[in-house]
């Protein structure tokens, strides 16, 4: 009789509509994804980046990406195909850069620029400033196919540097794994929907702590539709780098 | 003197095959080098006039704003304040328009294609409206009629895009469809705005592949401008040959009134972006520019036609100038009695040397004229024909879809003047030669 009540109210416990999160709870959601994501020391991975266009060839390139959060820098350098092997990215004190070697010259680029001609940004690459750049509110719990999740709303801050000003997530419940993300221009239109299908867990050395890493993004143009392109970080490694990393020098030293 | 010119048209009629075989030669070299001559003028006139319908006014107050020292972007802020001293300062002033430029991705449902946005006000553009040819559907369409579509009094009205048809070819849109223009604010955020085609224009050679025209509005709303902003301010002279005069006095009429203009480069505003954002300043600062300046990577399209013009001309001037000297050695070889005797009855060296002279001067104007007249008929007569160019490649290098070729007085004159002048001098050694013979040896020669 007992086991019957017990079911009949976790029944109507799963029918009553999911509690309301204040804005706070929201915004603290953003930094719990801020958190689990930033390795606070530095980060090194190889990411494969593949890029779909309608009525055109798939292209696959291989990069790989170093960054110090500390002092907010950032190298991405690509090592394939080969004719992109050799161009990359270096951001520096808010500066972006990028470097042709069949030129041999460094360009300035915004940060919002989109890297190798896909649909993929410096955002997907570099840690998570959620919290930072936006305020968040919650909109409802909703279902990703089997997974339930919180749907955040998050406008951009006023003196924040985003590509995106409005953006929406989806956190799965219980684990917090960001599982999606659409994001809008200005004017309202959905520009971007990007999907987070694995996550994977790091030891940090410095952080004391597991660092989470999205192992795969899958990103839709919905502007553009037909075009993708998605993202593979593997070899994710949270050692200490080297200083020269983080200059032209080295980045121009890759291609010679 | 007319006894020469008596003595070198009965030379000239006496061979006269000779003097026919080179005529036809010269008169020959000469029509191309007219042909080319106005097929370089089509050319320039092309580039004038797509510079000054799609990019530049004869002259251009372009503003550049930076909010910090590593973004810049194409804004002239205070441009009612900015129209009224160019107004004031400036001598053989037609008109003044202003535009807004922009960059961004245009999408349809098929295609995209990226594009410099220029945001117009209908009002102020009727320069223009009259230079826009619209298309005819077949430019754009895969069996499209031949029936222009579209409203070219819609050009620049809320809401609306004109494309040329090149673009409207690679987006695959019509007039009536819907276009995407997906861009950034100049803090870098995203913004897109929809826009229905209201025509579609006919393509002005490669710069309309790149240049597409939306409402100010438009533009205002997807790079959040304030209202008194705008890209560029395009001066119109009464004379376009005062545009360099008259953009350095502005330029120095603006210094003077406390504005800060930047150094002259002969380069087109998008071009500045890379080398502006590297700079440490930020604020409003002011670039005069000229209609060459804009367009001056045409320039090399012209300067690359006008070089492999002359190397043709060259050579050809050189296979003339070998025949014109060997035709002057076999008079003088056919003549030299008559130089004995001309020399034993007291004629001096420099009046044979005159009298060869003078006969490759007739021969050369002779033929430079007819030449010339030949040329400048030919091209009159193709550029009336409005032949269309049925190579995509040959339309860009030709800055547009039918051939144009102009037809100058003073080049035809240029073209007479050289190449009889070059008859001339190919003529003076043979004639030297011809005036050194001693005239007991010239008399007795048996030719």
């Amino acid at each position: 009789m007992r086991i019957q009540i017990a079911a009949i109210l976790l029944a109507c416990a799963a029918a009553l509509p999911a509690r309301a999160l204040t804005d706070a709870e929201a915004q603290a959601m953003l930094k719990v994804q801020d958190d689990r994501q930033n390795s606070v020391g530095d980060y090194q991975a190889l990411a494969f980046i593949e890029r779909k266009e309608k009525d055109k060839n798939d292209q696959v390139y291989e990069a790989v990406v170093y960054r110090r959060d500390v002092t907010e820098k950032l190298v991405i350098l690509f090592l394939r195909p080969k004719e992109e092997a050799g161009k990359g990215y270096l951001r520096v004190d808010k500066n972006m850069f990028f470097y042709d070697p069949t030129v041999g010259k460094w360009e300035r680029r915004t940060e919002r620029d989109k890297i190798g001609g896909t649909d993929s940004r410096r955002q997907d690459f570099d840690r998570s400033r959620l919290a930072q750049d936006f305020v968040a509110k919650w909109v409802g719990e909703e279902k990703l196919g089997k997974l339930v999740a919180d749907h955040l709303q998050l406008e951009a801050k006023p003196d924040a540097d985003v590509a995106f000003p409005v953006m929406h997530l989806w956190i799965e419940k219980g684990t917090n794994n960001l599982l999606k993300r659409q994001e809008y221009a200005l004017s309202g239109r959905l520009m971007r929907t990007q999907f987070f299908p694995k996550w994977m867990k790091v030891m940090s050395p410095v952080k004391k702590a597991e660092v989470w890493v999205p192992k795969e993004q899958r990103i839709f143009d919905e502007v553009e539709k037909g075009n993708q392109t998605t993202i593979v970080i593997r070899s994710v490694d949270l050692s200490q780098l080297d200083d020269s990393y983080f200059t032209k020098a080295w980045l121009e030293s890759k291609s010679r | 003197m007319g006894i020469y010119v008596k003595v070198a048209l009965r030379n000239l009629i006496q061979a006269r095959r000779r003097s026919l075989l080179l005529s036809l030669a010269l008169a020959l070299v000469t029509t191309l080098l007219v042909f080319l001559m106005a097929l370089s003028q089509g050319l320039t006139d092309n580039m004038i006039k797509t510079a000054t319908t799609l990019t530049a006014g004869h002259l251009n107050v372009n503003g550049w704003h930076k909010p910090s020292p590593g973004l810049s972007a194409p804004l002239l802020n205070d441009a009612a304040e900015m129209r009224k001293v160019i107004e004031e300062v400036t001598p053989d002033l037609d008109f003044v328009i202003d535009r807004y430029h922009g960059w961004g991705k245009l999408i349809s449902d098929t295609g995209s294609t990226v594009s410099s946005l220029s945001g117009i006000d209908p009002a102020q553009e009727s320069f223009f409206l009259d230079r826009v040819q619209l298309a005819p559907e077949s430019a754009y369409k895969e069996g499209g009629s031949d029936e222009v579509k579209g409203d070219r009094a819609r050009i620049g009205q809320p809401g609306t895009i004109m494309l040329f048809a090149g673009q409207a070819k690679r987006l695959g849109v019509g007039v009536g469809d819907n276009v995407t223009i997906t861009t950034e604010t100049l803090r870098g955020a995203a913004n897109s705005i929809e826009l229905t085609v209201s025509a579609i224009a006919s393509d002005m050679g490669m710069m309309s592949n790149w240049y597409t025209f939306v409402p100010k509005q438009s533009l205002s709303e997807i790079y959040q401008l304030k209202e008194d902003t705008t890209g560029s301010l395009m001066v119109y002279l009464k004379d376009i040959g005062q545009a360099d005069a008259t953009r350095v006095a502005l330029a120095e009429a603006l210094a003077s009134r406390g504005y800060t203009v930047m150094d002259h480069e002969s380069e087109p505003f998008f071009m500045k972006f890379e080398k502006l954002a590297g700079e440490s300043w930020t604020g409003q600062r002011y670039d005069v520019t000229t209609w060459e300046d804009e367009g001056a990577f045409l320039k090399w399209t012209i300067a690359g036609f006008n070089g492999v013009s002359v190397f043709l001309v060259a050579v050809l001037m050189l296979i003339i100038v070998v025949g014109i000297m060997n035709t002057m050695w076999m008079s003088v070889r056919d003549r030299t009695s008559e130089v004995g005797t001309l020399r034993a009855i007291g004629m001096k060296k420099r009046r044979v040397l005159l009298l060869f002279v003078t006969e490759a001067l007739l021969l050369g104007l002779f033929a430079t004229v007819v030449g010339s007249l030949l040329g400048g008929a030919l091209a009159s007569a193709l550029d009336a024909a409005r032949i269309p160019i049925p190579w995509d490649a040959a339309k860009v290098i030709m800055l547009s879809d039918t051939l144009h070729l102009a037809v100058r007085g003073d080049q035809l004159v240029r073209a007479v003047l050289l190449f009889t002048v070059v008859t001339g001098v190919a003529a003076l050694w043979p004639a030297a030669r011809a005036a050194r013979m001693r005239p007991v040896n010239a008399i007795q020669h048996v030719g």
